[in-house]
């Protein structure tokens, strides 16, 4: 059979204290995991993100370029249309014309190019095969758009129309231009973004065509050369052949303390890649101020839980504690109750049978152990019990046997006093008592005497001391018992009634 | 005492970081421009003015081509001019020309005086389509004519007539009328026999003043390619090891310069350079020089994009760059002045002194970016 681990205060207290800990341990690891994974995903999120704001501002900004080239189409048709309705007949008409064109259409640097490659404007009428390029195609079908680079490097946006039924004073006329400076369509782009993005365009092979900064890492630099390094070998790879295709895409890539994402996207029918970086700080500064707010939020309500997890604990607690404080009280008054009740003769009022036995074994381990030197036992046994029960009743017989009690209680006030049988008593008698015992014995005897006359309690009560040969509180015991029955045979003498009178 | 040795370890090992920290500014890129010098009779940047020779697009790139210019304090007397301009031939070099004439246009306008004119050229060098050409112009009423001479010997006379018929011409860009000539001014290079003289001796300089050359040269009769070719032979004359191979004219074809460079080539393998006169002249050399893997060196004129390119890729050595913006802007600030009736004096001079600037293959990719975007 296991034994039963019993549980004490100590342990319930230890285990309150480990287990508050345990439970503030893990309450304050799971918010850091927390935080830590809260920053991680942030992270990721603020990739994911950038990608997709980059991307749909390069989109709309590429779209922007889109809608500005088919606009100057529009307007270049209606000129056509306009010089078609004119009846030009010289070439300061032609010149006129041009120039209301200009004014009416808002078509900068629009002119006409007639088959043998002369080029006419407002103010200026040159031969300029060598200067336009789409002029050396043998054929011209389609519009077509060119990126022009122009001595000094500025860069032009090329667009033409061919005029194959156009003719002005008789000369046939090839096609229509206009040339759109790179740095119009660079303002038309520039939407204040708080400085928050980088945009540049860019020709097949990552040369800047807008001279803008790409951000201070890449800046205005070819954009293929500038990121070789910042990004593996095969991304890098991939992304110059996407940038050669007409294909769109995006590059993550650090630089020293500076994270970058850039998207690009292709501009339709121009060659022309638009490219919209933005720093990561800029969005995850934003969404890490959100998520530290969050977490400092957080964080406190988990402080506040855990005050008032361990305030309520600590009531708790206390609460338990006095509550298993009064459960032990009562058990205790209980147990003592019941031990009063099983060692107390319930008619008497003294110690009975069972408490003289525990008595007993103690006082039997104390002379073993020579810890008691002086002690005596006086037996006592009431005369005529049976006479009285049989004749007068039970209940008078009860009433002897409280006289008795009284009397021999009475007589030994400094002895401990238990009823071991129907009609005997012992009194043990230590220190005063035992000091006392031949005085107390002797007030007994002179009282039992008188009342043999007076009808009243007969008790017959014999002594003994402790003997140095004793082993045992019996051995004392069967003396007083011996001279108890000598002393009954004297009470018979002087006419104490017996068990047969 | 491993304790002191840990501390002189560290000790030394902090002196070492500052020396290199206070080495690293000296690293500049001036110091590696330094270390590649060019070769002599090039404008070295170290040989600069403090703060010229230290920056990216160091001289001689940057003071090459001056994009910068502003109208003079003339007052044109008109609110309106009429100018027709023919020069030798269709060409880039020419196109940078008319976009220095444009801005000197778009200032003007800006003033509100309106500047219209032609500017027109032939598919290919012809004096006899440019005496055509300003026979059409001299009954248009124009206020000036402007002339970049094809030819000095079928052009000056008829310069001399126009004049004479009381129409005002002026000469420009690159080759001006023959000496005596009646036209008003000239605007443009006026040390073409000098460019030819200081690209020969580079050449010779590089060959160590002994081998076998080519001269290729433009059009017959051009002015400013025969100086340079005279400049290039006197050069030549002067060194005992240098020789004369051949001498040639692509009439400002690169298609004939080629074929005459793949012809002198196999005529010549062993030729140790080309003396390239004009613009068409190196494109054409380079092409035929690449493809034949021959090792003469080229020198020549102009800043062709496609010379420049092959500058860049050490086909050829080096290039004379005229300055062709500031040409065409003082070009038409001058046609205004002369178009006012005018003469040379006070307010422009009767030769306007446009400046060459010689670039090695070092210069090139800033050259190339700088002038065309080509990066």
């Amino acid at each position: 059979m296991k034994r039963k681990k019993r549980i004490t205060n100590r342990t319930l207290l230890l285990t309150a204290v480990i287990g508050s800990f345990l439970i503030m341990a893990m309450v304050t690891a799971n918010s850091i995991w927390s935080s830590n994974q809260t920053l991680l995903e942030t992270e990721e999120a603020v990739s994911a993100v950038s990608v997709f704001y980059l991307d749909t501002m390069a989109d709309r900004r590429a779209q922007t370029v889109s809608n500005q080239i088919s606009n100057e189409f529009d307007q270049m048709e209606k000129a056509l249309a306009f010089i078609r309705d004119e009846k030009i007949e010289s070439q300061e008409e032609l010149r006129d014309t041009l120039g209301k064109i200009r004014s009416l259409l808002s078509l900068n640097r629009f002119a006409l190019v007639d088959r043998n490659d002369i080029v006419y404007t407002q103010y200026t009428t040159y031969t300029g095969k060598s200067r336009h390029e789409f002029l050396s195609a043998k054929k011209m079908d389609d519009r077509i758009i060119s990126t022009v680079s122009l001595y000094g490097s500025s860069k032009q946006l090329c667009l033409a129309i061919p005029t194959p039924d156009l003719t002005i004073m008789g000369k046939s006329f090839k096609a229509c231009f206009v040339q759109i400076d790179i740095q119009d369509i660079i303002n038309l782009l520039a939407v204040d973004d708080q400085g928050r993005t980088y945009f540049a365009l860019y020709t097949k092979n990552g040369s800047n065509l807008s001279g803008t900064e790409l951000g201070p890492v890449i800046s205005n630099r070819n954009i293929l050369e500038a990121t070789k390094g910042l990004v593996s070998e095969e991304v890098w790879k991939e992304n110059c052949d996407r940038f050669a295709e007409d294909a769109r895409g995006s590059m993550t890539f650090s630089s020293g303390d500076v994270k970058g994402t850039m998207c690009y996207v292709p501009i339709p029918d121009t060659g022309w890649k638009l490219a919209v970086l933005i720093h990561e700080s800029v969005i995850s500064d934003q969404i890490r101020d959100i998520s530290e707010k969050n977490l400092s939020t957080s964080r406190n309500q988990i402080v506040l839980s855990l005050l008032a997890v361990l305030s309520l604990s600590s009531v708790l607690f206390l609460e338990l504690m006095a509550l298993s404080k009064d459960k032990l009280d009562a058990e205790k008054k209980t147990s003592k109750a019941f031990q009063t009740m099983a060692n107390t003769d319930s008619l008497t009022g003294v110690r009975n049978k069972h408490a003289y036995s525990e008595y007993e074994d103690a006082v039997d381990q104390k002379i073993q152990n020579h810890e008691i030197q002086a002690l005596a036992i006086v037996v006592c046994d009431i005369n005529s019990l049976k006479y009285v029960n049989d004749t007068q009743g039970h209940a008078a017989g009860d009433q002897l046997i409280k006289d008795a009690c009284a009397l021999i209680c009475e007589s030994f006030p400094h002895g401990a006093v238990f009823r071991v049988g129907g009609d005997e008593f012992v009194v043990i008698l230590q220190e005063k008592g035992y000091e006392t015992m031949d005085e107390a014995l002797g007030q007994l005897n002179k009282k039992v005497e008188e009342n043999i006359n007076e009808d009243g309690v007969v008790v017959a009560a014999g002594s003994s001391v402790l003997q140095p040969d004793d082993r045992q509180l019996c051995d004392v015991f069967t003396r007083a018992d011996h001279l108890m029955y000598e002393r009954k045979s004297k009470l018979k003498a002087l006419g104490a009634k017996t068990r047969e009178t | 005492m491993q304790r002191g040795f840990q501390k002189l370890h560290s000790v030394i090992l902090a002196l070492m970081m500052m020396l290199v920290l206070v080495a690293c500014p000296s690293a500049s890129p001036a110091e590696d421009s330094r270390e590649a010098s060019p070769p002599a009779g090039s404008t070295d940047p170290a040989e600069l003015p403090s703060g010229e020779g230290t920056s990216k697009e160091a001289a001689p790139v940057n003071s090459a081509v001056n994009f910068n210019h502003e109208l003079d304090s003339y007052v044109p007397q008109k609110d309106h001019y009429n100018f027709y301009f023919t020069y030798k031939t269709v060409h880039p070099w020419w196109d940078s020309v008319a976009l220095g004439m444009e801005e000197a246009q778009r200032q003007y306008l800006e003033k509100g005086i309106v500047v219209t004119y032609e500017y027109m050229a032939p598919e290919g060098a012809s004096a006899e389509d440019q005496t055509k050409r300003l026979m059409l112009a001299e009954h248009r009423h124009y206020d000036v004519i402007g002339v970049d001479v094809a030819d000095e010997s079928v052009i000056s006379p008829v310069i001399d007539r126009m004049v004479d018929a009381g129409i005002k011409v002026m000469t420009f860009s690159s080759s001006d009328a023959a000496a005596g000539c009646k036209r008003i001014a000239y605007v443009g290079n006026t040390h073409n026999y000098e460019d030819g003289a200081d690209l020969t001796e580079a050449l010779c300089e590089k060959l160590a003043y002994k081998g076998k050359v080519a001269i290729l040269v433009g059009s017959k009769g051009a002015p400013c390619h025969e100086d340079r070719a005279r400049g290039a032979r006197d050069t030549i004359a002067k060194y005992s090891g240098m020789e004369i191979a051949a001498t040639e004219y692509d009439m400002d074809s690169v298609d004939l310069a080629y074929t005459l460079t793949m012809q002198i080539l196999k005529d010549h393998p062993d030729l140790d350079g080309i003396i390239c006169c004009n613009m068409s002249n190196p494109v054409g050399a380079a092409r035929a020089i690449k493809e034949t893997g021959s090792h003469a060196i080229i020198v020549g004129m102009d800043h062709d994009q496609e010379a420049l390119r092959y500058l860049n890729e050490g086909v050829i050595y080096c290039l004379g760059v005229q300055d062709c913006y500031s040409i065409g802007f003082d070009t038409l600030q001058v046609a205004v002045k002369i178009a006012d009736g005018n003469q040379p004096g006070e307010l422009f001079p009767e030769k306007t002194n446009e400046i060459t600037t010689v670039i090695y293959q070092k210069d090139a990719a800033i050259m190339l970016e700088l002038l065309y975007g080509d990066i």
